[in-house]
């Protein structure tokens, strides 16, 4: 049997995780030996990535059996692992500054490399059960990872809760599964759209998955977890979470989801409900906020919300617009919440942690810090801009696809979501907006005074990830070879 | 409704499912919580077994069953983890005394 | 070469930003010196492209699917405005070589007003709905950056931010609207939809007039959603001027003119657009008149001639309202910049505490008054024939209860700025005697700006002219400017509007003798002075928000059985759903 060439970019994070580890065993200083190893890894990763890539766009979606279990590199799985990838990359080369001073970072990049790999695995699954192991999998590496400072108090009550609402959730997901089971008895997604039929059992199945996956997605009301752990973790692990980790909650729901699409019309309209309830609540909730990064959170909950609405737009109407704008913000919110969290990470560095100090970064902490820190302040400010859709930046971009499905549908409902969308998106501003201003104010506060200066490897991510919002904003088609097949993915899923 | 081993055990899942967010509801002690998922976890056993043998796919859901006991007990074993850690640092199995994060 | 100039029309200010924010602020020098320059080469570049207009696309960039092609459409309508922000925004450039001197983050400041003026000019000439509403967008963002330029000043940075929600909010409907003609015309060209909109369901056809109408309004600063417009006066006062006052607030007005043949036919359409004018031509008079500050007074007069232009793309003259709106951004722009050289000089923007600085500032006297003169509307300044044209449409297409209201806003505009004059350059003087009549480079950008005062009007039959060639859909007849001159002195309107002009005036000089009448209305004036309750009707907003996010932060108890219980709780609604039958 071949093993095609993208089963190797999720087999080469996870063989060498615990290469990391032993690794950055060795030797005295274990951080930067674990680091170079992730990078290596990664780099190995990315050579396979283009591969698996080029091999996507010319020979179509491939499919592999594991003993009974199917696996499939389609364009949905592409997505996954190329957010993924960016993310994880610059995490890694950002954590290495941050980390200096923790203990056991051998551990921290094993288990960030081992998440890569298992959410990239996530995405080529196409086996119900198998979607719940590498679900749980990931969940498995996060909750170590968000509780890193595991002598904080902070920290440790941001992972217990995380790990607690997660397990309920994902005990739904089991339900669900059995109850699929039950009706149709097969675990293949292809084969369980074939021979679902409208039923209340299978109803129920679909509502326990949206439930279940939704805790990791954060849908509210399930989301009481997200603002705790995204806030208390390693700013970079803040940034893989909410940049690619709920997204991830967000894709095994929809690959579950679509394999139920036959038994009723109804789960369309559910997401965008969803969607419109993570705006409102995500906006209310991120007004107001005294800490950078809880503000952060909190907009992942928005940021959710549009997706969701692109996504529910395409499950409603079959479209592949909304589906591909949809998934376009998936890839933008990665680069921009990713970006602001790193960048509000970089200021945290700076002012509290190389200190020594993990109390939270306060807006009132940033005041000024353009003038020490142009470059963080920078790009800081591009990636809430972006965030709040502001053109010509990426984020602009991605939620226009969206809105162009929602208006093409024609539908007067789904064209008054859409104006509450971009209601939402210029609320966004009234919490976003002081934080620039309080950046660009001219009088330093105390604490950017005597802050450290700022590492250039931690601006190179920072800087990598502000040109990339800027172009993609300046020529949206630039991600069209992954957002389309992406698209296409889902829909074909759908039965479209 | 009559007492066929299939109704029987979806009875068991009801309950068990029922037991265990009622505990995840109003316990307040974290070593009570684990034990709590532990309980949804068992159930959902009890219905992956039940799920196969309605369908007549008993050997696929066996071994999806000891995967899961497998995996949850990693997960258990975290909370644990987590719940020793939080007593050490903490001085508290309250769940109520852990909610310095708010707002 | 037309691609060409449109190119550098918009581009050059955008590289010009780029190099003052490289250049670093250690060097302000050098800074000064590539802002002005590369300005004015931009503003040589938006005149020569007036050669080159077209009704046709000169440059088309296709951008993929959901994103359509992004043309430059250089019409009259558009490279007037894009003349405007270049040229005006190179003479501001130019006034803030003196008036930002010593500033910290000078940087910051060129490459937002550069920023600005390229994506202004942009907005213009741009074809595409998408690309209109994305410089549409930036130069929002621009004047929200530049309005809390002083970021540690906290009315600066609430003011900023206001106004960028405001005027987003109107966005919202350019946005919708353009989605919805991307839907139904297949394009997001501007001339397709034109072209095309007889053809479109009618209530689509009336919900993209209105859409479109709630972006002008809040654009454009006109009632209700005018209060973010005084606030704005925060900015550095050359960003005023420009932005303010010159070009961006210019955007709504353009607008409503552009998609004028589309929305004619909307019954209703264009006497909302015309009573929108009319009541903001009014009330912005009436609040001028009460106004303490200089600049908050000059915004509110802002507010009023941009109704004088709603109200003429009610009544159909579109020409009359693009002239009006080049008369307006040259000697409204004026008079901004000489507040912003009398305010600084003074030290206070409080009109109580001037006075008398006609003898100590002479040259800025003179100009100032020459501004007045266009925006009261006496010959020979150009505010005199656009303004004229204005009513003079009015008396002929509208009806006779919004002539009278406009008149009797003539008479308000007349009577404010003769307060206005008299209060900062004559009478006693309150404070601080002024430490300058204008630096050198102020004197520069004022001078052109006056000389531009008495001159623009000439150019009312070259742009009726370029307008009727290159706007097919709006029905523009060319007219020689000295025909246009002549029908305006001829008409029996303007003679009536001089005598409600001479009343204006005439009240200001015997308001010894009216004192009783004054203090009869003192009650009035306060609640007008108060921003007769929309500033209230705003403020509730805000704190009813805000209360709504405090109520909701508290459901976030950081209890874990409360979290278990959100995911409990949903699944019993979703099954609840379920069982009643979704």
């Amino acid at each position: 049997m071949t093993v095609p060439v993208w089963a190797w970019i999720i087999v080469l994070p996870l063989i060498t995780s615990p290469l990391v580890y032993f690794i950055g065993h060795l030797g005295k200083s274990r951080g930067i030996f674990a680091q170079r190893t992730a990078l290596l890894a990664l780099a190995a990763t990315w050579v396979a990535f283009v591969l698996a890539a080029q091999d996507l766009q010319l020979n179509g979606i491939s499919r592999l059996m594991v003993g009974s279990i199917s696996l499939k590199f389609d364009g949905l799985s592409l997505l996954l692992a190329m957010i993924a990838m960016v993310l994880g990359s610059f995490v890694v080369v950002f954590s290495g500054h941050y980390l200096a001073n923790e203990d056991g970072q051998e551990k921290y990049y094993a288990m960030l490399v081992a998440m890569i790999g298992v959410m990239i695995g996530l995405g080529c699954t196409n086996d119900l059960f198998n979607l719940w192991i590498w679900f749980e999998a990931m969940a498995v590496t996060s909750y170590l990872l968000v509780a890193f400072y595991k002598d904080l108090p902070t920290s440790l009550e941001a992972g217990i809760k995380y790990l607690v609402q997660s397990a309920a959730g994902s005990v739904l997901v089991l339900l669900a599964i059995g109850l699929v089971v039950a009706e149709t008895g097969v675990l293949n997604l292809d084969e369980i759209r074939q021979t679902a039929e409208s039923s209340p059992a299978l109803m129920a199945a679909g509502i326990l998955f949206v439930i279940g996956y939704g805790v990791k997605t954060a849908l509210v009301p399930l989301h009481t977890w997200l603002p705790d752990a995204h806030s208390q973790a390693p700013s970079g692990i803040s940034a893989m979470l909410s940049g690619i980790v709920i997204e991830a909650g967000l894709i095994a729901l929809l690959r579950s989801l679509s394999a139920l699409s036959g038994v009723t019309t109804f789960w369309g309209p559910l997401l965008m409900g969803f969607g419109i309830l993570n705006m409102v609540v995500g906006n209310l909730m991120a007004l107001g906020q005294a800490q950078v990064k809880r503000m952060l959170a909190y907009s992942s909950l928005v940021h959710v919300g549009y997706m969701l609405i692109g996504l529910g737009i395409a499950f409603s109407m079959s479209d592949v617009i909304g589906a591909q704008g949809g998934f376009f913000h998936m890839f933008t919110h990665g680069l921009m919440k990713g970006l602001a969290f790193l960048a509000a990470g970089s200021m945290l560095y700076t002012l509290h942690i190389s200190m020594g100090d993990h109390r939270p970064l306060l807006f009132d902490d940033l005041a000024g810090a353009a003038k020490r820190y142009p470059w963080a302040a920078l790009t800081l400010s591009i990636a809430l801009f972006s965030l709040a859709g502001l053109p010509p930046l990426a984020g602009f971009m991605s939620k226009w696809q969206i809105f162009v499905a929602g208006v093409d549908t024609h539908n007067g409902w789904i064209i008054a979501v859409v104006a509450f969308a971009a209601l939402n998106s210029v609320f966004s501003l009234a919490y976003y907006a002081p934080l620039v201003n309080a950046v660009y104010r001219c009088e330093p506060s105390a604490i950017v005074l005597s802050g450290k200066r700022l590492p250039a490897v931690m601006k190179l991510p920072l800087m990598l990830m502000a040109l990339g919002i800027i172009a993609i904003g300046i020529w949206p088609s630039l991600m069209n070879w992954l957002t389309e097949p992406a698209g296409t993915a889902l829909l074909a899923s759908l039965g479209g | 409704m009559n007492f066929s081993p299939v109704n029987i055990c979806l009875l068991g899942v009801t309950g068990l499912v029922a037991v265990g967010f009622y505990g995840l509801l109003t316990t307040r002690n974290l070593i009570k919580v684990v034990i709590m998922l532990q309980i949804l976890v068992k159930a959902t056993v009890l219905g992956l077994i039940t799920a196969g043998n309605k369908s007549g796919q008993l050997y696929l859901t066996q071994s999806m069953a000891i995967t899961v006991i497998v995996a949850d007990t990693i997960v258990a074993v975290i909370g644990m983890a987590f719940a020793i850690q939080i007593r050490r640092q903490v001085g508290t199995l309250d769940t109520n005394d852990l909610s310095s994060l708010r707002g | 070469m037309a691609a060409l100039l449109v190119t550098l029309t918009i581009g050059l200010p955008w590289i010009g930003a780029l190099l003052v924010l490289l250049s670093g602020d250690e060097r302000p020098k050098l800074q000064h010196t590539i802002a002005s320059i590369i300005s004015v080469a931009a503003g040589i570049s938006a005149v020569v492209l007036l050669w080159f207009t077209s009704d046709q696309p000169v440059l088309s960039i296709p951008m993929g699917s959901a994103f359509g092609v992004f043309t430059f459409v250089p019409d009259a309508l558009g490279v007037l405005l894009a003349v405007i922000a270049n040229v005006v925004g190179s003479l501001a450039v130019i006034f803030s070589i003196d008036y930002m001197k010593g500033n910290e983050q000078l940087g910051r400041y060129y490459a937002l007003v550069m920023f600005f003026i390229g994506a202004m000019a942009g907005l213009g000439i741009s074809g595409s709905l998408l690309l209109m509403f994305l410089f549409w967008e930036i130069t929002a963002f621009c004047s929200y950056a530049l309005i809390s330029f002083h970021n540690d000043d906290p009315k600066a940075v609430a003011a900023g931010i206001k106004a960028l929600i405001i005027t987003q909010l109107g966005g919202i409907g350019l946005l919708v609207g353009a989605l919805i003609i991307n839907s139904f015309v297949g394009s997001y060209q501007i001339n397709a939809f034109l072209a095309e909109a007889e053809s479109l369901p009618f209530n689509v056809l009336v919900l993209l007039a209105f859409c479109f109408l709630a972006a002008a309004i809040a654009k454009s600063a006109q009632v209700p959603l005018h209060t973010w417009l005084p606030d704005a006066m925060e900015a550095p006062t050359p960003v005023s001027a420009l932005i303010h006052a010159a070009t961006m607030v210019n955007a709504g007005v353009y607008l409503v003119a552009r998609f004028f043949p589309a929305f004619e036919i909307v019954p209703g359409w264009t006497t909302s657009v015309l009573v929108v004018g009319m009541i903001s031509a009014l009330l912005g008079a009436l609040m001028a008149l009460v106004a303490a500050d200089l600049k908050r007074a000059l915004a509110y007069s802002t507010i009023s001639q941009l109704g004088y232009m709603f109200f003429a793309v009610g009544v159909g003259a579109v020409f009359a309202s693009q002239f009006h709106l080049l008369s307006h951004a040259i000697f409204k722009a004026l008079l901004f910049l000489c507040a912003g050289a009398v305010i600084p000089a003074v030290g206070t923007r409080n009109m109580r505490q001037m006075g008398g600085l006609r003898k100590s500032m002479p040259f800025v006297f003179t100009v100032f008054v020459i501004g007045s003169l266009a925006l009261v509307g006496l010959p020979i300044a150009n505010g005199f024939f656009s303004k004229e044209l204005i009513l003079e449409e009015g008396f002929i297409h509208g009806p006779m209860w919004a002539y009278i209201g406009m008149l009797l806003g003539v008479g308000l505009t007349a009577l404010y700025v003769s307060r206005m004059v008299f209060m900062v350059f004559y009478g006693q003087s309150h404070g601080e005697k002024p430490i300058h009549d204008g630096l050198l480079w102020m004197r520069v950008s004022l001078s052109a700006l006056a000389i531009g005062v008495f001159t623009t009007w000439l150019l009312a039959g070259v742009l009726s002219d370029l307008m009727a060639q290159t706007l097919p859909f709006h029905g523009i007849h060319a007219i020689g400017t000295f025909e246009l001159a002549k029908e305006i002195v001829l008409a029996p309107a303007t003679w009536v509007s001089l005598a409600v002009i001479a009343l204006g005036i005439g009240v200001w000089i015997l308001r010894e003798p009216l004192a009783g009448i004054k203090n009869l209305l003192r009650p009035v004036a306060r609640i007008i002075e108060k921003g007769l309750g929309f500033e209230q009707l705003n403020q509730g907003i805000i704190n009813g928000t805000k209360n709504l996010s405090a109520a909701l932060h508290l459901t976030q108890t950081g209890q874990l059985n409360w979290n278990i219980l959100g995911i409990v709780g949903m699944l019993s609604v979703l099954f609840a759903l379920l069982f009643i039958g979704v």
